[in-house]
């Protein structure tokens, strides 16, 4: 009886434990209306032309006390570009381009966080067009606020990219510039 | 952006290129049998396009992402392998056939491997669609393949080759009108190639006429092969990752097929170089009127896009095929205008 009575304590034990630790980060995900993922590329290298991705979704969990623990995964559908020209967006959708019908999404998911003054340094893989690259952002904000009884946290960065790293055509480059400069303004709802 | 400078640089060296090969080899010895004239003519194709390609900077990338490198990686060394083996002796036509066949059913598949096609992400196209889409396009492939080697074994020449190369040019100017640049631009190195080849093939089979039988045609039905079995990757190409509409690349496929022409009663006995012209004549009707149609869209739906007067139909379509921009021309300062 004795046995079994200690047993049952340590599994006890362990599952409170272990599960501290699993719900010490806060689940999030992202929440399509009150966040954005836009961009910008150099028009004859005299203008910016901007657009921005319409379907995104996402998740992310942040461990308070351990930022290192924390992780990040975005992911944007590529059909859904929009720069306020659907004859342009068409042509971008094309395979001289963001090759929608082959490449669908583009992708963002964390390797390594760590926790810096004002929100997170964050490492990760970028997958766009097929190639994939390590990046490091700075993910600004995160704090929360609590709305309706929802938690909710918000985070901001921009990322700068050249085409010509993951694969497009450079003959395709032609009057947009090589460079994209992405906005990312996210604020996650917990689950 | 398109280069046509670049397009005609590397067509004119595909062209000389195969062409010098193919001379060379048929001039290395049994240039008489059918079976060594075939293979000068996969290796003279294979060669000019290595060459074209060098040039025109379209070296594909491994492993193979986009449908484009497919083609050139897995596609095109399995139609060059095939028909320089079906030029021996010892396959039978019926096993080269088969062959044919087998490459026919597997190529849209390898061509939409990874796409949104096949891993259900995309809702208008469920699997049962596209299954019916790759059977439809494999049964025309091998329908249009047989039909075309048929014509060239009852009246040879060098015409046939050539009504493809003026096909592959025709539907390289629609996949780029209707979007894709790259894709349109890699059909020109092939037309080039067909052409210098079959030039040199039909000037060899003047000066020294074949002493074997076979099942080949001496070359030209691995041109047939090849020609065909590229323009109709590209036009799938085009048709399932560009903007190249149903119709435009069935009649682009299937164009070719009016060489039959040839066999009318009044013109079955004419000479063969009117019975050559006659048959370029014909396929070049449907090709222009998809052409044009392909300009017309084209200054339709990026007409708001660029937002100025465009240059004329004649002078923009040989522009865009032989040597200037594809960029529309401002009226009022008589400048081209980048597009966005």
């Amino acid at each position: 009886m004795r046995t079994t009575r200690s047993a049952f304590c340590f599994v006890l034990l362990t599952v409170t434990l272990t599960g501290s630790s699993v719900f010490a980060a806060d689940e999030y995900e992202y929440d399509l209306v009150h966040s954005s993922v836009s961009f910008k590329a150099r028009h004859l290298d005299i203008s910016w032309i901007h657009g921005r991705f319409n379907e995104v979704s996402g998740k992310f969990s942040l461990d308070r006390d351990d930022p290192t623990k924390s992780t990040f995964e975005l992911t944007i559908k590529a059909d859904s570009i929009d720069t306020a020209n659907a004859a342009r967006d068409e042509h971008l959708r094309q395979p001289d381009y963001f090759d929608t019908k082959q490449f669908p999404t583009i992708t963002f998911k964390s390797t390594k966080v760590k926790g810096i003054d004002g929100g997170y340094e964050v490492t990760g893989d970028f997958t766009m067009h097929g190639t994939t690259k390590p990046v490091t952002i700075v993910l600004m904000g995160g704090e929360e606020h609590e709305f309706k009884g929802v938690k909710r946290v918000g985070f901001s960065t921009e990322l700068a990219l050249k085409r010509s790293d993951f694969g497009f055509d450079p003959k395709a480059i032609g009057p947009i510039g090589d460079k994209a400069l992405i906005m990312i303004d996210c604020e996650g709802v917990q689950k | 952006m398109p280069d046509p400078l670049l397009y005609l640089k590397s067509m004119t060296a595909a062209a000389i290129v195969s062409a010098v090969v193919m001379m060379a080899m048929v001039a290395a010895g049994r240039a008489a049998q059918n079976a060594w004239r075939n293979s000068a003519c996969v290796i003279a194709v294979g060669t000019g396009l290595a060459i074209a390609f060098r040039v025109q900077s379209m070296w594909p990338t491994w492993p193979p992402v986009s449908a484009l490198d497919r083609l050139v990686l897995i596609v095109l060394p399995i139609v060059l392998s095939l028909e320089l083996l079906a030029g021996f002796r010892a396959i039978t036509d019926r096993t080269a056939w088969s062959l044919r066949i087998v490459l026919a059913v597997v190529t849209p598949r390898i061509l939409l491997h990874g796409s949104v096609y096949l891993d259900g992400s995309d809702v208008n196209w469920t699997m049962a669609r596209i299954g019916v889409a790759m059977a439809i396009s494999a049964v025309l492939l091998v329908l249009t393949w047989r039909l075309l080697v048929l014509l060239s074994l009852r009246s040879e020449g060098p015409s046939i080759p050539f009504a493809l190369a003026i096909t592959l040019l025709c539907g390289g100017a629609s996949i780029m009108l209707a979007g894709y640049i790259k894709g349109g631009a890699a059909a020109f190195p092939f037309a080039a190639t067909l052409s210098g080849v079959a030039v040199t093939l039909s000037i060899s089979r003047w000066r020294r006429p074949t002493v074997d039988g076979g099942n080949t045609g001496c070359g030209g039905t691995a041109l047939i092969g090849i020609g065909l079995v590229t323009l109709f990757s590209l036009l799938f190409i085009g048709r399932f990752f560009g903007r190249l509409s149903t119709v435009d690349g069935l009649v682009l496929l299937l164009t070719p097929l009016l060489c039959w022409v040839s066999e009318l009663t009044v013109l079955k006995r004419q000479r063969p170089w009117m019975v050559g012209t006659m048959r370029l004549l014909v396929v070049a009707v449907p090709l222009t009127v998809v052409v044009v149609n392909a300009r017309l869209d084209f200054d339709r739906r990026m007409g708001p896009l660029l937002l100025q007067k465009f240059s004329s139909l004649p002078s923009a379509a040989v522009g865009i095929i032989f040597g200037t921009n594809i960029c529309p021309v401002d009226a009022s300062t008589n400048t081209t205008v980048p597009s966005s």
